[in-house]
């Protein structure tokens, strides 16, 4: 238990206040329209959608993630982290794509990219999905916060939960997407500095660097500093295949839309920045500084494992880097560290409290309730969404620890099949809107079958997990591959729209030729205007 | 010839070229090398900060070959996007 002198309480109430502040300043730029409460008006340059990129995937339950894989594995445990690889390929690649678009959400964007019913299908079920996700991110993310103010202060777990969220509500409420960057910003830099102080405390606090890894070798566990200290390549608990297969995933993801969970807020993000230009950086930037700060708690783990070398149960090691701060950080800091993990989830929720809303209101109220609806009026639902998530989120923290396995084996459901399609989308013209909903619909039945039903009755033994993912993505291809032959190609016309304004990359022959044709481009000369795209 | 081309017009800059390759190919590089870097700096192994350094050079190396491009896009786009975006709130409205 921790118990708070002045300077802690003073660190605490002074960090809120500027958080909440600074996101609450920009109330009159955030109720001007949709666009600035969802967007910050399109117009940011590119380092503030990258600390938010930063801030956002800087969540209080992160390091409890990367204490667990690097207290198991060393720092060979960091490749689990790596997923955020996909914005190295996708900054140059979907991200320019996306950001041509304008869409507001991806479920915007999938009816640019596919036309008619196929179009408005998965429009309605992205949208659907990400306002689920959302709230449960944000309960998940929420009763992490509990477990750490249960583990510092012994409070009940609900108080975490329910307290900060509705403390970063108010900015969210008040300012929408403004608030939410504003504030990202500071609490983004305040997570940095703070994760840079508590790590190499805790490093200096196990003896140093040299003492480190002088432990390390006398208790045979040498192996534990080498990133790529594998079990073989197919065998062990910590194979080469595996390591393959993240690197494949995480990768070659980029090119694609929608292969990663995080490409959701990442494409809120790439919007709000003010040029194609600013979009691309601000992914690369965030994310770079996503996996820098992953490294330095990959250090700041291998201490707390010298420190306490013994520890079996998951929820003692998972809370490694709470716990060197709190064990090792002066009186007087600790308050400051809090106030830091407070920073650290708020940033956090109020991504997604804002992100759920936009999908609430601009792709199931704008686009199918009220298409008419005043910019004041969009406003309001986007509050009213905010206040349905927030509310939400409640429910799900508190009976998360009863759903998390179904949960995680859902987000796997998004991971394994949609991997494939969510890039064939963005590279090649065939690829149609009915393949992409065969893909959703056979992969929640392939998925059902080879992680539950099939292994229950012995048919198929327990798959590892990258066993899983190439097995699903296989079986979804034998039905989605067919579908696309079977089905039309999209509509000629829209194709070339799309293909004119967003320049997607891969096997779009026969658009760019139609586009050559119709005089919208033309090798080395300059591109006719826009306008003549709706002639 | 140069090796890297700097000046780009907006329709040369839309076409995919060996600096795209380039650049997909090293920004993953990049991460990768921050990540093992980073790590391996924080603890003061010599391995450590000569990955860090190859990282964080081969990031002025990437900006270097992919900004004039990725500028020259954004120059060309930027100039519809006003239209774009009327396009994308009429369809939001379902007016033809």
């Amino acid at each position: 238990m921790v118990v708070f002198q002045f300077l802690d309480w003073f660190w605490l109430i002074a960090f809120i206040v500027l958080m909440v502040g600074s996101g609450v300043r920009f109330y009159r730029l955030g109720k001007r329209s949709e666009s600035d409460f969802f967007l910050a008006g399109r117009g940011l340059p590119w380092w503030l959608p990258a600390s938010s990129v930063y801030a956002t995937h800087t969540a209080t339950d992160t390091p409890m993630w990367v204490s667990g894989v690097v207290y198991r594995f060393g720092l060979s445990g960091l490749w689990y982290t790596f997923y955020a690889a996909w914005c190295a390929i996708s900054a140059f690649v979907s991200t320019k794509m996306f950001r041509r678009s304008l869409a507001y959400t991806q479920a915007e964007w999938q009816s640019l990219r596919f036309g008619g019913m196929s179009g408005e299908l998965l429009r309605g079920w992205v949208a659907g999905w990400q306002v689920f996700l959302n709230m449960f991110i944000l309960g998940w993310v929420g009763i992490a916060m509990g477990k750490v103010c249960g583990f510092m202060f012994g409070w009940p777990l609900w108080i975490g939960l329910i307290v900060f969220s509705s403390v970063c509500a108010i900015y969210v409420l008040a300012a929408g997407y403004w608030g939410v960057v504003m504030a990202d910003f500071q609490q983004g830099i305040i997570a940095f500095i703070v994760i840079i102080i508590v790590s190499f405390w805790g490093i200096n606090s196990a003896g140093g660097a040299g003492e480190i890894i002088s432990k390390l070798e006398a208790m045979g566990e040498a192996g534990r500093l080498n990133p790529f200290n594998f079990t073989g390549f197919f065998g062990g608990e910590f194979p080469v295949a595996w390591f393959l297969t993240m690197l494949f995933i995480g990768i070659l993801g980029g090119l694609g839309m929608g292969t990663a969970i995080d490409w959701f807020p990442e494409a809120q993000r790439i919007q709000s920045a003010k040029t194609v230009k600013d979009a691309s950086w601000s992914i690369w930037a965030g994310s770079a500084l996503v996996v820098f700060r992953n490294a330095i708690w990959g250090a700041a783990i291998l201490a707390f494992f010298v420190l306490y070398p013994d520890l079996t149960d998951v929820k003692d090691y998972e809370m490694a880097w709470f716990r060197l701060g709190f064990e090792n950080l002066p009186p007087g800091m600790i308050g400051f560290f809090f106030a830091a993990i407070v920073a650290i989830h708020i940033s956090t929720i109020s991504t997604h409290l804002n992100l759920g809303a936009v999908y609430i209101t601009r792709d199931l109220y704008h686009h199918y309730i009220n298409p008419k609806a005043s910019q004041k009026k969009l406003v309001t639902v986007g509050r009213v969404g905010t206040v349905i998530l927030l509310l939400g989120s409640f429910i799900f923290g508190s009976i998360m620890e009863n759903i998390t396995e179904w949960l995680i084996f859902a987000l796997w459901i998004m991971a394994a099949g949609i991997w494939l399609p969510g890039i064939l989308q963005v590279i090649w013209w065939r690829f149609n809107g009915w393949a992409y909903l065969a893909a959703w619909v056979s992969n929640l039945v392939f998925s059902w079958l080879v992680v539950w039903v099939l292994p229950a009755f012995g048919i198929l033994p327990e798959l590892r997990d990258y066993h899983q993912f190439w097995l699903l993505m296989l079986l979804g291809a034998l039905v989605f591959i067919p579908v696309t032959f079977f089905t039309k190609p999209e509509d000629m016309d829209r194709l070339v729209k799309f293909y004119v304004m967003s320049r997607p990359v891969g096997w779009w022959g026969p658009v760019r030729r139609e586009a050559e044709k119709r005089g919208l481009i033309g090798s080395g000369e300059p591109e006719v205007s826009g306008r003549k795209l709706c002639d | 010839m140069r090796l890297i081309k700097k000046k780009w017009t907006p329709a040369e800059a839309e076409e995919w070229t060996k600096e795209d390759t380039i650049t997909v190919i090293i920004s993953p590089l990049i991460y990768v090398l921050i990540l093992i870097g980073g790590a391996l700096s924080a603890l003061l192994i010599p391995e450590g900060f000569v990955a860090l350094s190859a990282g964080i050079a081969l990031m002025f190396l990437m900006i270097k070959i992919i900004d004039p491009k990725l500028s020259a896009i954004s120059r060309g786009y930027e100039e519809k996007q006003k239209h774009y975006l009327e396009e994308l709130e009429k369809k939001m409205k379902w007016e033809d």
